[in-house]
């Protein structure tokens, strides 16, 4: 198989063939005329062309060299445009180069070749080793090296695993404090830094930073975990710190070469400092990588294959000294907890700009601020300061403790000993990562076998071998399903959580992110260092939402479990306080509830979905304490005390009767509309859909089901909207939540079902259900649970049957999905609500 | 290869050495010039001695006094089809890369006999036949040099251990 030639673009077409120079099977040199051509041509001079018709002959040398298969073109063919013209039989593809020679061939492929079109560097363009960045190779060389790496991995039973280094496995600081207490074994922190590995690098930016010293924490139980993942992975190491800081590392980690063996990539080879990406190293294929990192921005285009570990930070505030040329990284989860806060304040420190000046994308200035951040860490000793701090305030307790007990306190037996120590070496990150490690590689072998026993011979195609990805992402969505997680005080303000690094993270966790507090949320994860306060008090209000600090997801991100809720459980501080339900007030309403789960809660067990029930209560009680809330001043007086419901007047009422009621005016209906109505057909369509929809509706009126729809489930269902005004409140002060939830707006539908009696409001009513039914779609279209009161579905289906007939098309639809789609704008809803509100308690005084 | 060559260069001196023993100090500062660069395409390893160093000529403007300097320097070109051995520096699927004095020479897996292969579940990744021929970093290689190109201040080669006596040998 040879290479079609092309005759290329530059002749002035149309050419004639005029002779052929060369037969197949003989010899082409590069550059060579191999056939003769004509074409015509006018003359032109000055602009004024020539009538006269010239033709001249010209010959076309061959761009590529080798032996000449074929001809595609014949003598006296006349050729309109480009297209092929022989086949040649190249003497060497190119396909591995060095920096501009051919490694096959040994030819210089920088000399410039006049008759090709394009250059033959060209020809190979991936950089794929670890080590370089001048060796290249074609993209079908790459594929043939990466599908041999992959057999040669499923033969021995492992995937490839991706190691970043600085507070992944290790974490290095360069302050000299540690050094000194390595070689002082009373000081506190002796034991934790006693088996700290040291290296010097002579490539430091300005004088402070030139032949100093790194220091080296691994992660406990590293050498162990790396042995056992050596078994299942051929490891890669992959960091954003220079050639000679990852060769030295890597040396520390692994001094026999056993693990990670040539297999190092560092910001010198990467190609940028912002981002690492396994097509770096896999171009082809990357079904058979798992990364882990601590960070996750840094891998913008395979985020399926990473695992994402929580940081190692050992020295506290020193941070990754290699992430200079990083954006600042906003996921950090526990360790500012941990840290006493200086974490903010402590520059994090480059190590080794130097050798990244070489590359353009490197500014001066941020070598430069590299620079200053190594010489502070070097000059300012910060673990240094920490020790000290810890211990004054270690010597004021004591002084304290001394005058209470009278110096009997066994601390002060011994101060040195019991001195508190800034350095404590307790991460058991490494465990749990062995355990997802080991997992994730079975589950991918389980995948693989499948493959492979449906196969003769066993022989799965490479393009058949399963994604790693698939299998981790199918691993950690099972962590968090079903749970309905929202943040507060965890991101700035302008962040959109769908894209932030932990909303991302939460999401591959399979858990549900909301931008607000809905009432089918299940946890609200708060910063215990500034919660924010609106979601807050709107979860509180639901006593099935649990609130917990960060450490929970944490925990959970760490273990792949959704961890137990307990030990984070927010504390309720301060201001919050007088939020909280009155139990007298929960247990009043609770009752109510419970028959009504009894009557109608068939398809959840427990009460979790049906949250909104309860508000009653709680609704009335928020407004006492707030005051104001009530702007439309809809609700009445006497509940002020808290005891009684608005709706409790109809509790003892009769509601077959009202349905009765009902279903009679709307026959009236539905007949009164028909003169009104333009569109007679499309009427009685509807009127047979709605009979259809009461039979059906008749006869299922045993399910459970169905009766919630019409009955039972009224009087409580009538009891939230209340509660739904006053919450949408509390979500609308939030800011970002304009949008509402989907059950808010569902159960909005509901009231607006027994207010069709007020001709009234007729428009907004269908609006209203119009959103309902909406937003009902879109929540089943995504297949999510559904998150409103039980039987609301149905009930919207109803309602849109009696609405249509009721309404009778005479909205047009085109306006209503153009009012769809302007996407509810938050006036718009304000003014729903509202309406709805209002619309409630009139429906309620009638009624009463 | 190495060569002994006569070269050319001119140096110039700054006007507070000038002096008595300026030629010296010419001769000094030609070495700390040139030696263990490359120019063109030969790399300049030692400067035997300078047999020839001509009048200064103060340069108009600068104060400069410009030398002419003849001298005879060791110097080293790899030239294509010759012969060399080298230190092998890191292995990966595609060759290897050795150090042949002061620049890399690449061999790639095409450049190998047909038996010796790419075995990267050794430690460290190697290229062998499964017999006598192990190669890894640290092994000592004769190659062919096949191709070579030079920039200003580096220089690349390409070679084979394809062919009778060339690949690993005991030194």
């Amino acid at each position: 198989m040879g290479k079609t030639v092309r005759l290329g673009n530059r002749l002035r077409y149309p050419i004639t063939v005029v002779k052929l120079l060369k037969s197949p099977g003989d010899k082409i040199q590069g550059q060579e005329a191999v056939f003769e051509y004509s074409y015509k041509w006018k003359e032109d001079i000055r602009g004024n062309t020539w009538d006269k018709e010239q033709t001249t002959c010209v010959n076309w040398n061959s761009p590529s060299e080798g032996e000449l298969k074929s001809w595609a073109i014949k003598e006296g063919q006349v050729i309109e445009r480009d297209g092929p013209c022989m086949v040649v039989e190249e003497a060497c593809s190119h396909e591995v180069q060095f920096n501009g020679l051919c490694a096959m061939c040994g030819k210089d492929l920088t000399t410039i070749n006049w008759a090709a079109e394009s250059r033959d560097t060209d020809r190979a363009t991936i950089s794929m080793v670890h080590d370089q960045t001048n060796l290249t190779v074609s993209e079908s060389h790459a594929r043939k090296t990466e599908e041999k790496l992959q057999r040669r991995l499923l033969e021995s039973r492992r995937l490839s695993l991706v190691v970043d280094l600085d507070q992944t496995v290790i974490q290095a600081c360069i302050d000299p404090t540690v050094g000194e207490w390595m070689k002082d074994p009373t000081n506190p922190n002796y034991d934790a830094v006693k088996d700290i590995k040291t290296f010097q690098l002579d490539d430091g930016p300005n004088m402070w930073a030139r032949r100093c010293w790194y220091y080296i924490k691994m992660r406990p139980g590293l050498e162990e975990f790396l042995k056992r993942m050596a078994t299942m992975y051929e490891m890669h190491v992959y960091t954003m710190g220079t050639r000679a800081y990852a060769q030295n590392v890597a040396h520390q980690i692994d001094p026999d070469k056993k693990l990670f063996g040539d297999r190092v990539i560092s910001r010198d080879e990467n190609g940028s400092v912002h981002t690492k990406r396994l097509q770096r190293l896999f171009p082809v294929s990357t079904n058979m990588v798992v990364i882990i990192d601590d960070r996750s921005d840094v891998w913008p285009h395979n985020r399926p294959n990473l695992i994402k570990v929580s940081p190692y930070e050992f020295f506290k505030g020193i941070g990754d000294i290699n992430a200079s040329f990083l954006p600042k990284r906003q996921d950090l989860l526990t360790s500012s907890a941990t840290t006493n806060g200086v974490a903010k304040k402590k520059p994090t420190a480059g190590a080794t700009a130097a050798r990244a000046a070489s590359e353009g994308e490197v500014t001066q200035e941020q070598l430069e601020e590299q620079a200053d951040a190594l010489m502070k860490q070097i000059q300012e000793r910060p673990l240094q300061a920490l020790q000290e701090k810890l211990d004054r305030e270690d010597e004021e307790a004591e002084k304290a403790t001394v005058v209470s007990e009278d110096g009997s306190v066994s601390r002060s037996s011994s101060p040195s000993s019991a001195r508190h120590r800034v350095l404590y070496d307790d991460d058991e990150e490494l465990r749990f990562l062995e355990d997802h490690l080991t997992k994730v590689h079975k589950e991918f072998y389980k995948a693989y076998d499948k493959q492979a026993a449906q196969r003769e011979n066993h022989w799965v195609f490479n393009s058949e071998i399963p994604d790693v990805g698939h299998i981790l992402d199918n691993l950690k969505s099972q962590v968090l399903k079903d749970h309905k997680i929202a943040l507060s005080g965890v991101l700035p303000q302008n962040v959109d959580i769908y894209r932030s690094d932990i909303g991302m993270q939460l999401m591959s966790f399979g858990a549900e992110l909301r931008a607000s507090v809905t009432r089918d949320l299940t946890h609200l994860v708060v910063n215990a260092a500034q919660p924010g306060k609106e979601k807050l008090r709107a979860a509180r209000a639901l006593p099935n939402v649990k609130i917990v600090d960060l450490g929970w997801l944490a925990e959970c991100f760490l273990k792949w479990e959704a961890a137990d809720e307990t030990p984070f459980l927010y504390k309720i501080r301060h201001e919050g306080d007088d939020l909280r339900l009155p139990p007298g007030a929960t247990s009043d309403v609770s009752d109510e509830e419970d028959i009504a789960n009894g009557a109608n809660g068939p398809k959840t067990p427990a009460n979790k979905k049906r949250p909104g029930l309860r508000l009653t209560a709680t609704t009335r009680d928020d407004v006492d304490t707030d005051g104001g809330e009530d702007i439309e001043n809809l609700l009445p007086d006497d509940i002020e005390d808290g005891q009684m419901s608005p709706i409790d007047g109809l509790k003892g009422f009769n509601w077959g009767s009202a349905d009765a009621e009902l279903d009679e005016f709307l026959a009236d209906l539905s007949s009164d509309d028909e003169d009104e109505d333009m569109d007679e057909e499309d009427d009685d369509d509807d009127d047979e859909y709605i009979q259809k929809q009461e039979e059906s509706s008749s006869s299922e009126d045993q399910k459970p089901k169905r009766r919630s729809r019409s009955r039972t489930a009224s009087p409580s269902r009538r009891s939230a909207s209340p509660a739904n005004k006053k919450r949408k409140h509390d979500a609308n002060e939030d800011g970002a939540d304009v949008t509402g939830t989907d059950s808010e707006r569902s159960e909005s539908g509901s009231p607006s079902k027994k207010l069709r009696r007020t001709k009234s409001a007729r428009g907004s009513s269908l609006r209203n259900q119009f959103v309902a039914s909406a937003d009902d779609a879109a929540v089943n279209s995504s297949s999510l649970p559904t998150p409103a009161v039980t039987g609301d579905e149905e009930d919207v289906a109803l309602l849109k049957g009696g609405d249509d007939e009721e309404e009778d098309d005479g909205w047009d639809e085109a306006a209503l999905e153009a009012e769809f789609e302007a996407g509810f704008a938050a006036a718009e809803e304000q003014l729903e609500q509202e309406n709805n509100a209002s619309i409630a308690a009139g429906g309620d005084q009638e009624k009463g | 290869m190495f060569f002994l060559h006569n070269l050319e260069r001119r140096v110039t001196l700054h006007p507070s050495y000038f002096g008595r023993n300026m030629h010296e100090l010419v001769t000094t500062k030609l070495v700390k010039d040139v030696e263990g660069t490359i120019s063109a395409d030969y790399f300049i390893i030692a400067i035997m001695d300078t047999f020839d160093v001509s009048e200064g000529r103060i340069l108009p403007g600068s104060g400069m006094a410009e030398f002419t300097v003849k001298y005879r320097a060791v110097v080293w070109r790899p030239f294509k089809g010759e012969v060399v051995d080298a230190y092998v520096l890191s292995i990966n699927p595609h060759g290897f890369f050795a150090r042949l004095g002061p620049i890399r020479i690449f061999v790639s897996a095409y450049m190998m006999p047909p038996d010796v292969v790419y075995d990267g579940n050794a430690t460290p990744p190697q290229f062998t036949n499964n017999a006598d021929v192990v190669i890894e970093p640290g092994t000592p290689i004769r190659a062919r040099v096949v191709g070579l190109r030079n920039e200003v201040g580096e220089m690349w080669a390409i070679g084979t251990i394809k062919g009778d006596f060339l690949g690993a040998f005991e030194p």
